[in-house]
């Protein structure tokens, strides 16, 4: 089985279903910041946080450029490797503009991933929920377990 | 903004290092990651130039552990000093939850202080967002050379630090200060997860 991971439900079932149908070996959904969402396929080979923070990194310097030679924006970026190839493109939401990286290997295509693309993008867009309302998440007297949490990790 | 998941109790903070060139951001991140067991850290992606001048960032994944019943996760960034990288500078700032600000506590450095404060605050303006309502704290590095050539964390507060944030001297090179700073910004960032209102 596939291993998923989904911090906002909505994303799982159309993220499952193009990591399916355009034969990824792993896509992360994640904010232009750099956290992930969701994210569905195989991570050995990955580390995930880092990958999410310079995918947003290519993504936002990219952005950058396209403004700089009058475009709005680049719809899409790949690279194409002899094992992997990355596809990393943005697209919006009612909670804001996402992102998409996609790792894909010899088995599918940046054809493939592009063809199915669209249909994620469109089933992500159809299952949104809009922004919620910001709930306090923290309790208010957390200092004794930031202490000793803080403690532990720099082994005071 | 910070990412919560209530299903699995998760939460994710995003907290960039700002400061002038050569104030020791870099540095920070470097002890931290040093210090930190391997189980309670990521890899540490530094995108640096042949020199060792931070070109894009470092980005430094940390676990905290349980907060609250969260599983609290933080990110730590460093953004590029030099005056030339503001692009790189902006793109980093994205969305974080708080800022860490490093200055050089070298008197001949004041005025790069000041100015990277103020390129901070404009670069935040830059994304609409108030500089005022954003967790913050000041970390004066390199007290630890000699005496007549910095400045004291007085004079460094009197100068720079117009909000009154708290403010931490430094020593980051051997580690002095680095775990004050890191408290003081994770307690900022959390009071206002524990003070959110709805919106």
């Amino acid at each position: 089985m596939i291993p998923t991971r989904s911090i906002e439900p909505w994303i799982k079932e159309p993220l499952e279903r193009f990591v399916a149908e355009a034969g990824a070996r792993l896509t992360l959904i994640m904010t232009t910041a750099g956290q992930v969402l969701a994210q569905h396929g195989f991570t050995r080979a990955v580390d995930v946080m880092a990958a999410a923070a310079l995918g947003a990194a290519i993504h936002s310097s990219t952005r950058e450029i396209a403004r700089a030679v009058g475009e709005n924006e680049f719809k899409a970026l790949n690279h194409q490797g002899i094992r992997h190839g990355i596809y990393l493109a943005e697209m919006h939401t009612p909670r804001g503009r996402l992102l998409a990286l996609v790792v894909y290997g010899t088995e599918s295509s940046v054809g493939l991933v592009q063809l199915f693309y669209e249909d994620l993008v469109r089933e992500l867009r159809e299952a949104c929920p809009r922004e919620e309302r910001r709930k306090p998440v923290i309790a208010s007297n957390f200092e004794r377990e930031l202490d000793e949490s803080l403690a532990s990790l720099f082994r005071r | 903004m910070s990412l919560v998941n209530f299903t699995t109790r998760e939460i994710t903070c995003k907290i960039v290092y700002y400061g002038p060139g050569r104030s020791g951001k870099t540095t920070n991140l470097q002890y931290i990651y040093g210090r930190v067991p391997e189980n309670r850290r990521g890899r540490m992606v530094s995108l640096a130039t042949q020199t060792d001048r931070t070109l894009f960032f470092d980005f430094l994944p940390l676990e905290l552990g349980s907060i609250s019943g969260f599983a609290t996760r933080f990110q730590l960034y460093t953004v590029p000093g030099q005056v030339y990288y503001n692009a790189t500078r902006k793109l980093v700032l994205q969305g974080a939850d708080g800022v860490v600000f490093v200055a050089d506590s070298q008197a001949r450095q004041l005025d790069e202080n000041v100015e990277s404060l103020q390129n901070l605050q404009a670069n935040l303006l830059d994304q609409v967002v108030d500089i005022r309502g954003l967790p913050m704290v000041l970390q004066y590095n390199k007290q630890d050379l000699p005496s007549d050539l910095i400045l004291t964390p007085q004079e460094l507060d009197d100068a720079i630090n117009f909000r009154g944030v708290p403010s931490f001297p430094a020593d980051a090179l051997r580690g002095g200060g680095v775990f004050e700073t890191l408290k003081g910004i994770s307690e900022q960032l959390l009071r206002k997860l524990s003070e959110e209102s709805p919106t």
